[in-house]
């Protein structure tokens, strides 16, 4: 494969993982982005097969290594792949998270905390609810994914060293890393602008603080504000103040305030984690690779209104397209304003019989309409022949150097 | 000789003094933050319940009441209210209705009218209503919802980790939410978002007028000139609205602050509702700013013998008493200003622009000279945001002034001279406590939910019936196209009232407002749910000469080619405006058919703009 990258994408179902394989002058340079597949949504096959064809795929002489593993951000969709005992036998140079993941900053470490609580909370109140599996899933999509952020954190064979980006400084967001030699990487979010960082904290609504009592975990919230010599029963009370009395729907009203907003607090979550995400650029000879994750519009957003930014994404000849082809993950701005006519893309994604916008099937067809060549993960619709398919398992795309 | 018996009869005080909070318990003894203000006296049921706002302390959390406090009892009346404590309920209770009180008197003085709400309710204030860090107002109960919840355990700010914070001991939050009622009450449709200004109104208003507020606190304003040598823009408890509720949700800064950087940019970029209506709040803070400074000028020069430069140490305290006395007459104007403007406001689909025009109108009509330059501050602190008003040549004051009415006949003034009259009986009553309090007795509590006080002038509000309606109904037809309405669809009368207000120089000055409606009754999913729709507030004289006419003209091939153009320029807008909060909504992604139909609409209740109260 001189001579042209390789851009493979697995078909992991409601999830995402692609390795893309660079010639170098010695060898052939690795990196992965995610694996991860979600509980609502699976492959053909297990994610834990698909992390084995990765490691297959990436074994040289009997020895399995990678040179970089970026998890854009910490969703099971992304990262689910990691848990495999598997990882422990590859060698990784370098790992790379969203500085939200870097365990010295306070900042990154609160961000983390407030998000993590919250997918625990409300995981479990979806459960005792009795919600369907599929509206679970979208909150047990943010829980930590503990095993697999190990692996992120601490596993492999080697000494990987970890990087958490971007950096804090802008002028150090663009650089040619020793491990992965003729390739320049942008790291374009998430920023560390304040802006940003809010839509990391998942909103702090009653119902939330309301799971977190009802979780137990902070029982004396329930106590009473006041002494109990203030109380007056409710019985009491209409018979002594019936003219303030409320009627029982109006308490009702009162009390079901924020209850049945689970499933969009889950939904909340679900983009606050996605907020975190990495939004990577390589540039790579004259191919410029842009790997969003799942980067909503605060990020997006950002790096639009950065003029170096946007001079570099209107480069953008291969688009990972974010967040499995949903809406929010591809504003309009970019699709329409800034993308150029000929680029190739790679939806990774599978219909879900419950949320039937994702992937948003105009937002397919306006890439399309733009000019852009578009394979999916999950079926072949009309693949362009710059895209190869194997079976069910993944997508080759190669691109010359 | 038998004496003769005294006939001399006491007749009750037309003030009465309460405690409250000045900012909120996390100031604690600090001085001046235990305050007594006064209100109007009205006879009070337990609760306290009034003519107008009862409190209802239920605790939906907990599912009991709390006993009510009864205002009139000889030993809370002897202490002049309750003192400032966290541990009562009844002190809670007592505050929640003086700010709400303070919050309706300073809405009456400016407007010249007497507040009521819908159909002679009363609002219900519930001061533990429910368990959560929020506070919001519910037009479906007509009641402000106040939370109380637990300060963060790890970055409380200066509070106890795990202490119980009550939002309804904040006076910010008790003001913020009271003027949303009040904007709901006045301007129904300014809940329906038609454009990025739409929800920012509300909430910048609602922070406008919990800023100002502030002024009237002396003590605190003398100290505060003190400590800032006279710049009142510096960081503090004056310009900054419910520090404790931002400490202890952990954002380690208070909830929002009055004073920003004019930056046009950010009227470009930001569309969340609070952090956009912070734009105008920094802008009428300005303009505060400037026609202070304007004011203080003189007394600066006396006392530093012409320089203008501060001696080092300490002020005089009598150049502090007068400065603050300056500050504290500005900022009551301003907020009278800013409060009058909304009789001047487009019945809906408001913008920024449209306010900066109701402004200028409204206080040029009372006052046609500007002596201390607050309508040139309050123009410029506008445009250095990079606000602009639609369809204005220049930002010079003439041309901000709303056009005046060509070629419309006379109002049908013969029809209103009794809604005239029992508007100007039931404003002059409220002066007078004795005859104000005969309206509510607790004898007939039961009765008064329903029916009640005020009955003539709610017909003069919102709820226009009988024959005025159907006078001003016609009056809207036969006129449609010049009030940028189109004359092929209904035209709804969506309010109507007589105005009094006492000039600076004297004069009485009355007018008539009404508020025609109308809508596209197509369902449009472009729109989310939200109608496209039409209106204009007319402003006439008493006589009946048209004044004013401020359109947000309808689509329709029957206006004039120039409303067409602007009612062209409004549809984009929406659809602007909805595009703008798609790219953000993840529920788009997530949701059903059902969602994706009513999706603006959904976010058209206060329970959900306060989510996490930003």
């Amino acid at each position: 494969m001189s001579g042209k990258i390789r851009i493979r994408m697995y078909n992991v179902g409601f999830g995402d993982c692609f390795l893309v394989s660079v010639p170098a002058p010695d060898r052939t340079l690795q990196i992965l982005f995610d694996c991860g597949s979600h509980s609502a949504g699976p492959g053909p096959r297990k994610v834990e097969e698909v992390a084995a064809d990765v490691i297959a795929e990436v074994t040289v002489n009997g020895k399995p290594r990678i040179d970089v593993v970026v998890a854009t951000h910490r969703h099971q969709d992304h990262v689910s792949g990691f848990q495999s005992e598997l990882w422990s036998k590859v060698e990784v140079g370098e790992v790379w998270m969203p500085w939200t993941e870097d365990p010295q900053d306070p900042q990154a470490r609160k961000v983390l905390d407030t998000q993590s609580r919250l997918a625990l909370h409300l995981e479990s109140a979806m459960v005792a609810l009795g919600l369907a599996d599929e509206v679970v899933s979208v909150a047990r999509n943010s829980l930590t994914n503990a095993k697999a952020m190990r692996t992120l954190h601490d596993g492999f064979a080697g000494q990987a060293e970890r990087r958490f980006l971007p950096p804090k400084e802008r002028s150090n967001c663009s650089f040619s890393p020793a491990c992965l030699p003729g390739v320049k990487v942008h790291i374009l979010g998430p920023s560390h602008d304040p802006d940003v960082i809010r839509d990391m904290d998942p909103p702090a609504t009653e119902s939330y603080l309301r799971l977190q009592v009802a979780k137990g975990s902070r029982s004396d919230d329930l106590k009473l504000p006041f002494g109990s010599n203030w109380v007056v029963d409710e019985s009491v009370f209409a018979i002594e103040r019936p003219y303030l009395c409320l009627k029982p729907t109006e308490v009702g009203r009162i009390i079901n305030f924020g209850k049945g907003e689970e499933f969009e607090l889950a939904v909340a979550l679900d983009r606050a984690v996605n907020g975190t995400s990495l939004m990577i650029m390589l540039q790579i000879g004259q191919s410029y690779l842009l790997f969003p994750g799942d980067a909503q519009w605060g990020t997006w957003s950002v790096a639009l209104s950065d003029p170096t930014w946007r001079t570099l994404l209107a480069r953008t000849t291969f688009l990972k397209v974010g967040h499995h082809g949903s809406h929010n993950a591809s504003p309009r701005e970019f699709v329409e304003l800034v993308l150029s006519n000929e680029f190739l893309a790679d939806v990774s994604t599978r219909p879900m019989s419950r949320w039937k916008y994702i992937p948003k099937s105009q937002l397919l067809a306006a890439l399309k309409g733009k000019g852009g060549k578009l394979a999916r993960s999950d079926k072949d619709e009309h693949d362009p022949p710059e895209f190869e398919r194997v079976g069910d398992k993944y997508v080759d795309l190669e691109v010359f150097l | 000789m038998a004496k003769r018996r005294s006939v001399f009869v006491e007749s009750p005080p037309a003030r009465r003094p309460l405690k409250i909070f000045a900012f909120d318990p996390m100031l604690g003894r600090a001085a001046g933050n235990r305050i007594t203000i006064d209100i109007t006296n009205e006879k009070l049921a337990p609760g306290p319940q009034g003519s107008r706002v009862e409190v209802v302390d239920y605790d939906g959390a907990n599912r009991c009441y709390y006993e009510p406090v009864n205002l009139d009892h000889p030993f809370i009346l002897m202490q002049g209210g309750l003192a400032p404590t966290e541990s009562d309920p009844r002190f809670h209770q007592q505050m929640v209705y003086a700010v709400a009180m303070k919050v309706i008197e300073n809405f009456e003085l400016a407007l010249g009218r007497r507040m009521t709400f819908r159909r002679s309710r009363r609002l219900r204030l519930m001061p533990h209503a429910f368990y959560g860090a929020n506070a919001f107002y519910d037009p479906k109960l007509l009641a402000i919802l106040f939370g109380y919840f637990r300060a963060d355990r790890s970055d409380p700010g200066p509070n106890l980790p795990g202490q119980t914070v009550f939002t309804c001991l904040s006076q910010d939050i008790i003001s913020h939410e009271m003027t949303h009622s009040l904007v709901h009450r006045l301007r129904r449709l300014f809940l329906e978002p038609s454009n990025r200004d739409v929800l920012a109104f509300h909430e910048g208003f609602s922070d406008v007028v919990a800023i100002f507020q502030h002024f009237s606190f002396q003590s605190i304003l003398r100290d505060k000139i003190q400590e800032t040598r006279t710049d009142l823009r510096s960081p503090s408890a004056l310009v900054d609205l419910a520090q404790q509720f931002g400490y202890t949700t952990g954002q380690g800064q208070a909830l929002r602050t009055a004073v920003g950087n004019p930056d046009p940019k950010l009227y470009e970029q930001v569309d969340e509702p609070h952090d956009r209506g912070s734009i105008l709040v920094a802008a009428v803070f300005d303009a505060f700013f400037a026609t202070y400074q304007h004011r203080i000028k003189d007394l600066i020069r006396i006392a530093t013998g012409g320089t203008g430069k501060l001696p080092e140490g300490d002020l005089h305290p009598d150049l502090v008493n007068r400065i603050a006395a300056e500050a504290s007459k500005t900022a009551q104007s301003i907020l009278t200003m800013c409060i009058r403007a909304f009789d001047y406001l487009p019945p809906i689909d408001v913008t920024f622009g449209d306010y900066l025009r109701a402004l200028v109108t409204a206080d040029f009509e009372l006052n046609p000279v500007d002596d201390y330059g607050m309508r040139a501050s309050m123009i410029e602190a506008f445009r250095s945001r990079g606000v602009y008003p639609d369809n204005v040549v220049s930002l010079a004051e003439e041309s901000l002034l709303w056009e005046p009415a060509d070629g419309l006949p006379e109002f049908p003034v013969e029809q209103l001279h009794s809604l005239i009259l029992s508007g100007a009986q039931q404003y002059s009553s409220s002066a007078e406590p004795d005859r104000f309090i005969q309206t509510v007795s607790s004898d007939d509590q039961e009765r008064d939910r329903t029916s009640s006080v005020g009955e003539a002038a709610e017909e003069s509000e919102a709820d226009v019936e009988g024959l005025v309606a159907s006078q001003l109904g016609g009056y809207g037809r036969v006129n449609a196209a010049a009030l940028g309405l189109d004359p092929q669809r209904s035209i709804a009368v969506l309010g109507f009232h007589p105005v009094f207000r006492v000039a600076p120089r004297g004069q009485l000055l009355v007018e008539m407002v009404a508020q025609f409606g109308q809508h596209d009754s197509a369902p449009d999913e472009r729109f989310g749910g939200v109608p496209f729709r039409g209106g204009t507030t007319v402003v006439a004289s008493a006589e009946g000469k048209v004044r004013y006419v401020i359109s947000k003209p309808m689509r329709s091939a029957n206006i004039a080619e120039e409303l067409q153009q602007q009612a062209k320029l409004r549809e984009q807008r929406q659809l602007e405006f909805v595009d703008h909060v798609d790219r953000s909504d993840p529920l788009l992604a997530w949701g059903d058919d059902a969602y994706v139909k009513n999706r603006i609409v959904r976010r058209m209740n206060f329970a959900a703009m306060h989510r996490g109260v930003r």
